[in-house]
């Protein structure tokens, strides 16, 4: 690990080399280790990744070059693409372990051992290696053979349950949020282990890391275990209600909002709320009776017919953006239901500079994504280089590696490399 | 045993209620000395939030405040006096980490933002993590997690089209995005500061790291132009895949069958291989076109069946399925979560014999779990002060007469 971190433009993580042999939406681990400056191999089977077959694609136009799914979870990686279940496979992975600090895979338990790719039989190439699993269910245990998938996880993670409408059948969370979970988590016990790497004096050595997808999900359950423990209470779902009134979504002009006027801290937005209908027209006075006070009273259903009847004249004519600002002004939690178009005008995140861009050279397009989730003062936060076409640093790599010209010709006819 | 893996790292932690608390557990489950800086005037608003022990309400009885602050010591202390903010200069000027997730101009009001810590400890790495960011036109605007949920799109993506939105239910961003990005962050930085002996200020916004989860949906908008819609738990890669009735009150089954391998399966077990021959169902294309036929036939033979009897059956024919669990069933009867250890007992002074959540990644070396209860408001207030700043018994009576340590 030679790199200057002293030049300002290095990322905090420059010097870690990982390789990343996930397939999915697991590969957002290896997006946020590549933006923070490690050096970040995608190795694909020869027919490419599962993530560059989900959509949207670019134009609509369903090819393995255009998934933006593909493109947004591996920006920042070089790709080479590796069929290691043929004999050769595994013989170039270990040589590229020897010079490599962090392996991500998700492969079904048991088939890194099958490969003679797992932590142990590697630690006699490299004993600092780490290696980070993510499977639907962990790597021991009697359902780690299980088939996972996003919905099975978020059911099992108990997610699941907590989302949706009541008397209708509970709906997930969108866009993969139990596997990019367990992503998410996976970077942070990668960097835990790194340090702990790190800071080993003499001989170092590295270390297995199991994470479950389904434990990752049940991390999102909020208070609802000890909802059970505690008071012997199962939260149901609750969806497209107020929960009480004053609090919950409202039509508006241009779409709808997300009011909190009761709830945490009720008193003090109950009546900045009532304020601001007042101020505006609405026939608001009922507000400052004594039982809009009443916690059990804002949970009734009349309270929330009343509440509505008076807000949603008062919002029909106003837009997201401005009963956002006037509120907020008036210190009242209230924000839009944001599109993703709303997302691009937020004057917030405009001001932030939030979204980045970034050439996608197949297709010729700039691609204008979610950028820095955080900015670091002084290593920050790269969009670094567009997502690997597939099998783009290939040869580049072999040649890295000392494999001479004419034996990657042959792993090529064979269909070992692309 | 080895020792935990982040120990010897502190953190001077002025965060609370929900996503600035689940980042510092993260540290502090797996080996840092989280000092948790509390007032007990302005208490952590998580310390009143239901559930509470027996039904209860007591501010060191909330299930809800405990989870999120396992392994963690706490301390009260007066910001609004001079002496406490010189107590809270000193312990900062002993940590490596400073957290907090105020509203932007809390810290500096009590001479303890970023340009004030980093001319006494230079080397500070210094977390902020506000609704909106340290600075632009909403930076002051408030926040809460389901505000955030709505704010940066993922309400609006969750549920049926054609029914208001449903969100997640649970307040998401707290929980995932961003105590696991700050953390990431945090854990960079400290790896930078190794090598270069360099502190450093992160500023996160709650708000982004929920809209990075959603990139697809985005780049959907800024490159096709098309903006992103609810699904329910359809899947665009294929049919079935859904969420299916069993039998009970509320009871429901995932199933994922796309696949030759995994539909004849399913068929088989379900007990309706007649399904095969309807020309509607009969390729992967055709089960994706007549999905709601396909669904509504299916729907009438789960609901015969027990969820998780049913989960293990198609599981044993290789198919993707899993029982909706409710929160009761993960932590009492899900045999995976309980032989990986994933619920941690603890016992706290006040509520006894209680549960946590531990972090989903299991390190073979160096594991982390929660070590210890969450604190009782203060509850080491004096051995704190002692240890780190070597007060006297005297000096902290002196300074617990001035209302110093409240």
């Amino acid at each position: 690990m030679l790199t200057d971190l002293n030049s300002p433009q290095e990322g905090p993580l420059a010097g870690i080399r990982v390789l990343d042999l996930t397939g999915g939406a697991e590969q957002y681990c290896g997006k946020l280790m590549a933006q923070l400056g490690a050096e970040v191999v995608l190795i694909e089977p020869t027919q490419g990744s599962a993530s560059r077959r989900d959509g949207p694609f670019i134009d609509d136009k369903v090819h393995i070059e255009h998934s933006l799914q593909f493109a947004y979870l591996n920006q920042g990686k070089r790709g080479m693409a590796l069929d290691l279940t043929s004999p050769q496979g595994p013989e170039i992975f270990k040589r590229m372990v020897a010079n490599s600090d962090l392996i991500i895979e998700s492969e079904r338990p048991g088939q890194m051992r099958l490969l003679g790719l797992d932590r142990e039989s590697l630690s006699d190439i490299n004993r600092e290696i780490i290696v980070v699993s993510i499977t639907p269910f962990g790597q021991t245990g009697p359902y780690s053979e299980y088939e996972g998938g996003d919905l099975i996880t978020l059911a099992m993670g108990g997610l699941l349950s907590l989302g949706g409408y009541p008397g209708l059948a509970p709906t997930a969370p969108y866009g993969n949020q139990a596997v990019l979970a367990s992503a998410q988590f996976a970077a942070v016990a990668s960097l835990i282990a790194i340090w702990e790497l790190e800071g080993q004096a003499g001989e170092r050595e590295g270390q297995h890391i199991d994470v479950s997808i389904q434990e990752s999900v049940a991390m999102a359950l909020e208070n609802a275990v000890q909802y059970v423990d505690l008071e012997k209470t199962v939260r149901k779902r609750t969806g497209g209600e107020q929960s009480q009134a004053g609090t919950g979504l409202f039509p508006c002009k241009d779409g709808m909002i997300y009011l909190m006027a009761a709830g945490i801290g009720a008193g003090r937005f109950w009546q900045t709320t009532t304020q601001w209908l007042l101020d505006g027209g609405a026939p608001a006075e009922e507000f400052c009776q004594e039982r809009w006070h009443d916690a059990k009273f804002l949970a009734s259903d009349e309270a929330k017919k009343i509440f509505a009847e008076i807000f949603i004249p008062f919002a029909a004519n106003k837009t997201k953006t401005e009963l956002y600002v006037e509120g907020q002004r008036r210190r009242i939690p209230i924000c839009p239901l944001s599109t993703t178009a709303d997302l691009l005008e937020n004057e917030q995140l405009v001001f932030r500079g939030f979204f980045a861009t970034t050439p996608h050279p197949y297709t010729g397009r700039n691609l204008v994504m979610p950028g820095a989730p955080y900015q670091l003062s002084a290593s920050p936060w790269h969009v670094s280089r567009p997502s690997p076409r597939l099998g783009e640093h290939t040869t580049e790599i072999l040649s890295g590696l000392g494999v001479q010209s004419d034996l990657q010709n042959m792993l090529f006819r064979d269909g070992v490399v692309v | 045993m080895s020792q935990l893996p982040l120990a010897g790292i502190t953190v001077a932690d002025f965060t609370w209620i929900g996503a600035g608390s689940f980042t510092t557990k993260i540290l502090a489950d797996f080996g840092a000395d989280v000092v948790k800086i509390e007032s007990a005037e302005r208490l952590d608003s998580l310390r009143k939030a239901k559930p509470f022990q027996g039904g209860i309400s007591g501010i060191n009885r909330s299930g809800y405040f405990a989870d999120r602050n396992s392994s963690k010591r706490s301390i009260t202390l007066n910001l609004k006096t001079p002496e406490g903010r010189e107590l809270a200069r000193r312990l900062i000027a002993q940590s490596d980490i400073v957290a907090n997730n105020f509203t932007p101009g809390t810290m500096e009001k009590f001479g303890l933002g970023y340009e004030s810590v980093r001319e006494f400890k230079p080397d500070a790495i210094y977390i902020s993590m506000s609704m909106h960011g340290q600075a632009g036109p909403q930076a002051s605007f408030l926040g809460y997690g389901l505000t955030m949920g709505a704010v940066t799109g993922l309400h609006n993506l969750c549920g049926y089209p054609d029914l208001e939105p449903a969100g997640t239910g649970t307040n998401f961003p707290d929980h995932v995005p961003n105590p696991t990005h700050a953390a990431f962050a945090i854990l960079a930085a400290l790896r930078y500061r190794r090598k270069t002996g360099r502190g450093q200020s992160i500023d996160l916004a709650q708000i982004e790291p929920t809209i990075a989860v959603l990139g697809p949906a985005v780049l959907d908008f800024t490159v096709n132009g098309r903006v992103a819609e609810r699904a329910g738990n359809q899947h665009l890669s294929g049919a079935p895949h859904g969420v299916y009735p069993s039998r009970g009150d509320d009871r429901w089954i995932a199933i994922s069958a796309i696949g030759s391998q995994s539909w004849h399966a399913l068929l088989t077990v379900l007990g309706i291989p007649e399904l095969a021959q309807d020309p509607r169902f009969a390729s992967e294309t055709t089960r994706w076109q007549y999905r709601n036929e396909l669904d509504a036939a299916l729907a009438s033979r789960t609901a015969l069946h027990d969820a998780v009897a049913l989960s293990q059956k198609l599981q044993a024919h290789g198919v993707s399925a899993g029982p909706v669990q409710d929160a009761e069933d993960v932590l009492y009867r899900d045999e995976q979560l309980i032989a990986r250890k994933h619920w941690a007992y603890l016992d706290h002074p006040e509520m006894g014999h209680t549960v946590y959540s531990a972090f989903p990644f299991h390190l073979s070396r160096t594991p982390g779990y929660p070590s210890r209860p969450a604190p009782l408001l203060g509850q080491h207030t004096d051995e704190v002060l002692k240890e780190k700043l070597k007060l006297t018994d005297d000096a902290i009576g002196k300074l617990r007469e001035d209302g110093v340590l409240q």
